[in-house]
C-alpha cells in the first residue's frame, strides 16, 4: 500500500518508513481522538491506520464517546486553549474527567505506543494500567501559544503525566518538563480530497452546487468557526469585487464535536445578505470529492484565519497548484513562504490586495502555485507524518538518543 | 582495479525538531540562552539552516531572527558572517556567536524586546541517519547518483560532514581525494562557498565540476 506513494512522495520518506517498520515490526500503536468525521485529525487517521497495518504495525484507532454536554465543554476548552475567554466550572472539569473514565470500559489501551489526540481525551492517561511498558504521547493539534492560563493549567496537569507532548508548531510549545516534539500535520495526496480529478468530475460538482464558472472564483474551505473569519473573507471579496468581478465560495463541513458551527453559519449567511455571487455551502461529512473539485475550480484560495491549529486547507490548495493567501497565524506561516509560494496577510485589506495581485497576474499565480506543490511534496504529505511518528516512537525506544543510525 | 576502491555509500539524514523549552525575547536573553543551551541546539540553529528549502536573507537562525524579528540588521549581518564550519567544535562556534553579540551590545546597549509570539525558540533535533541504498565505485556512477539523490543526502555529506569529521572537509571531497586520487577536483570543490547556495545550487556546482574533471580526463587520460 505504501508503494502507491512511490513517485508521489519523496523517496527518502518511504525508505525511512520501511526501515523504521522493520525495527518496530509487530508492535502495536493505538490512536485515540474524539471524532471519526470532520477535521484534519480524523482524515489523516482514516488513511494512516491501514497504511501502518500494511507495514506490519498493529495500528488501531479508537474514538471516545461523549454526549452533547461533553462536547460543549470540550469546545469551551478548545476555545480557551486558543486564547478565547471561556468559563469552565469545576463541575464541567469533573464531567470531562468522568466521561473519559466511562470510556475506558470499551477501549483496549493495551499497546506499545499510545497517541492521544487533543484535549477531549487527554484525561485518559489517568486510567492507564501498564505504566512501564507503553509509551503514551499527547498530540496537540491546536494553537496553544496564548491560552487562558487557568484552562491550560488544568490540561497541563494531565499532559505532565505523558512521556512526550507533540505540537504542530514551535510557537505552540509550553516549556514542559517532558519531551516536546514538533510534528507538522499532513495531507494525503491519494485521498478523495487530493487525488487528481478529471475536468468532467470538477464540472459535475460545480453543476451540482449550481456554481457557474463564468468569473474568477475566490474560495475558502473551513469549518464555520469565528477563528476562521469567514466574515473577514466576505469583506475581502467586497473590496476585490470593486476592481474585478468575481465569485466567492465559502465551503465548510460540520463536525460532530463542534456545536458552535451552526450559530456561526447563520451569522455568515446574514452578513452575506442576498449577493448572488456569494455561495455558502454547508457540506456534509465525507464531501471530499466536492472539496477537491471546489479547490481545483478556484482561482485564488484564501485561509484568512485569525487563530489556527495548522490550516491544512492551505496545503490542500497548494497541492493543487493554487495561489494561496493565508493569515499569518498558527501553522500557516510554515506552509506559506511569503512571496515564494503564496502570501501571508494580517488584515482584510492585505488579503484583498494580494487577491487582486493574483487575479491580475496569472503568471505569478501559476509560478507560486507550482512552487507550492513542490513545497507540500517535501514537507506536508502523509508519508512524512508517518515517518515522524515512527521516528519519535523509535527514538523513545532507544532511550531518547539524539542521533540514531539505522 | 575498481574492486580495490572503497565505495562511496550515500546516506541521508532526517531530523525531527524537539523543543528545549527555552525562548528568548531580546538580544540579552538570546545571548544568555546561547551560553547555556545544549551543543545540539547550537548545531541545529547554526548548521542546519541549509536544510530549509528557501534560503532567506541570512545564513543561520540566530541571524535570521535578529534581522527579521528584532530588526537589528547590523547584528544580523555580523551573525551571518559566523562560519560554523570554520570551527572544530560546537564550543568554539558558541563562543564566537557570543563574542559577536557582546561586541554588538557594547555598541548598542539597549535594543528592544520582540512582541509576544515573535520570540526565538531554541530547538534541537533527533536525527536519523540511514543509507539510501546507493553505493558507487567510480566518478561516472557518482555523477549519476548525485543528479538524483535527495537534498537531505547532499546536506548530510556536504555540510554536516564538516562538523562530524571535525576536519572542515566534506564527505564527497574526502572520497575523491582518498579513494579516487582526484586532487584537482577536490581543490575545485573547495572553491564553492557553502553559504551562497541552496542545496540544489550546491548539487549543480559539484555536477559541473565533476563533468569538467571527466572531460579533462578524456582529453588527457590519467595514467
Amino acid at each position: 500500500m505504501i508503494n502507491l506513494y512511490s513517485g508521489i512522495a519523496p523517496a527518502r520518506d518511504l525508505q525511512l518508513i520501511h526501515k523504521l517498520c522493520e525495527k518496530l515490526r509487530g508492535k502495536s500503536f493505538l490512536h485515540v481522538n474524539s471524532t471519526r468525521e470532520g477535521g484534519g485529525v480524523s482524515e489523516i487517521l482514516q488513511r494512516m491506520i491501514p497504511l501502518l497495518k500494511d507495514l506490519n504495525i498493529d495500528a488501531r484507532w479508537e474514538v471516545i464517546k461523549g454526549d452533547a454536554k461533553f462536547f460543549d465543554i470540550t469546545k469551551k476548552m478548545h476555545n480557551g486553549l486558543q486564547g478565547n475567554r471561556e468559563e469552565i466550572t469545576e463541575a464541567m472539569w469533573k464531567y470531562h474527567y468522568e466521561v473519559n473514565r466511562a470510556n475506558i470500559k470499551h477501549i483496549d489501551f493495551n499497546a506499545d505506543a499510545v497517541l492521544i489526540h487533543d484535549p477531549q481525551p487527554v484525561p485518559l492517561i489517568e486510567f492507564r494500567k501498564n505504566k512501564k511498558n507503553s509509551l503514551w504521547m499527547w498530540r496537540c493539534h491546536i494553537d496553544v501559544s496564548n491560552p487562558v492560563p487557568e484552562i491550560w493549567a488544568r490540561i497541563k496537569g494531565y499532559v505532565l503525566n505523558y512521556r512526550t507532548a507533540i505540537f504542530s508548531v514551535a510557537k505552540f510549545s509550553r516549556a514542559l518538563p517532558i519531551d516536546e516534539i514538533f510534528i507538522t500535520p499532513s495531507i494525503d495526496p491519494l485521498s478523495e480530497k487530493n487525488r487528481d480529478l478529471t475536468e468532467l468530475e470538477i464540472q459535475t460538482v460545480m453543476k451540482k452546487f449550481e456554481l457557474p464558472m463564468d468569473k474568477p472564483i475566490l474560495l475558502q474551505v473551513s469549518r464555520f468557526d469565528k477563528f476562521k473569519d469567514q466574515i473577514g473573507v466576505i469583506k475581502v471579496y467586497r473590496i476585490v469585487k470593486k476592481y474585478t468581478d468575481c465569485r466567492l465560495i465559502l465551503a465548510g463541513s460540520s463536525a460532530s464535536d463542534d456545536p458552535e458551527g451552526e450559530a456561526m453559519l447563520n451569522e455568515v449567511r446574514e452578513f452575506a445578505g442576498n449577493d448572488p455571487d456569494i455561495h455558502i455551502l454547508l457540506l456534509p461529512p465525507f464531501s471530499d470529492r466536492e472539496i477537491n473539485a471546489l479547490q481545483r475550480a478556484a482561482d485564488v484560495v484564501l485561509q484568512k484565519s485569525i487563530k489556527e491549529g495548522f490550516g491544512l486547507t492551505v496545503s490542500e490548495a497548494m497541492w493543487k497548484e493554487k495561489p494561496v493567501i493565508g493569515g499569518a497565524v498558527g501553522g500557516i506561516p510554515l506552509q506559506i513562504i511569503h512571496g515564494v509560494n503564496g502570501f501571508l496577510v494580517y488584515s482584510v485589506e492585505g488579503a484583498a490586495f494580494r487577491t487582486r495581485q493574483f487575479l491580475n497576474n496569472s503568471d505569478m499565480a501559476r509560478r507560486m502555485g507550482k512552487k507550492g506543490k513542490e513545497f507540500v511534496k517535501n514537507n506536508f504529505l502523509i508519508t512524512r507524518q508517518i515517518r515522524d511518528y515512527l521516528s519519535i516512537w523509535y527514538a523513545m525506544e532507544c532511550k531518547g538518543k539524539s542521533v540514531l543510525e539505522l | 582495479m575498481e574492486d580495490a576502491i572503497e565505495p562511496f555509500e550515500f546516506k541521508q539524514a532526517v531530523s525531527i525538531l524537539k523543543s528545549t523549552g527555552k525562548r528568548a525575547n531580546s538580544i540579552h536573553s538570546l545571548r544568555d540562552l546561547i551560553s547555556r543551551v545544549s551543543d545540539e541546539s547550537i548545531f541545529h540553529h547554526m548548521s542546519q539552516y541549509f536544510l530549509k528549502e528557501h534560503i532567506l536573507g541570512y545564513t543561520n537562525d540566530f541571524a535570521q531572527w535578529a534581522g527579521e524579528s528584532l530588526e537589528e540588521r547590523a547584528l544580523a549581518e555580523r551573525l551571518s558572517n559566523v562560519d560554523p564550519y570554520a570551527f572544530k567544535t560546537i564550543a568554539h562556534t558558541r563562543k564566537e556567536v557570543m563574542r559577536v553579540i557582546d561586541d554588538y551590545l557594547s555598541e548598542f546597549p539597549e535594543p528592544r524586546c520582540v512582541l509576544s509570539g515573535d520570540e526565538f525558540y531554541f530547538n534541537e533535533t533527533i536525527t536519523l541517519i540511514f543509507p539510501v541504498g546507493i553505493k558507487v565505485k567510480n566518478l561516472a556512477d557518482f555523477l549519476m547518483a548525485l543528479r538524483q539523490i535527495d537534498p537531505g543526502s547532499i546536506y548530510f555529506h556536504f555540510y554536516e560532514a564538516r562538523i562530524r569529521l571535525g576536519k572542515g572537509i566534506d564527505d564527497f571531497s574526502r572520497w575523491f581525494k582518498n579513494s579516487l586520487n582526484r586532487k584537482t577536483l577536490v581543490k575545485r570543490i573547495k572553491t564553492i562557498d557553502p553559504f551562497m547556495h541552496n542545496i540544489d545550487g550546491i548539487r549543480e556546482h559539484i555536477i559541473e565540476m565533476i563533468e569538467e574533471d571527466m572531460m579533462r580526463d578524456m582529453r588527457s587520460p590519467r595514467t
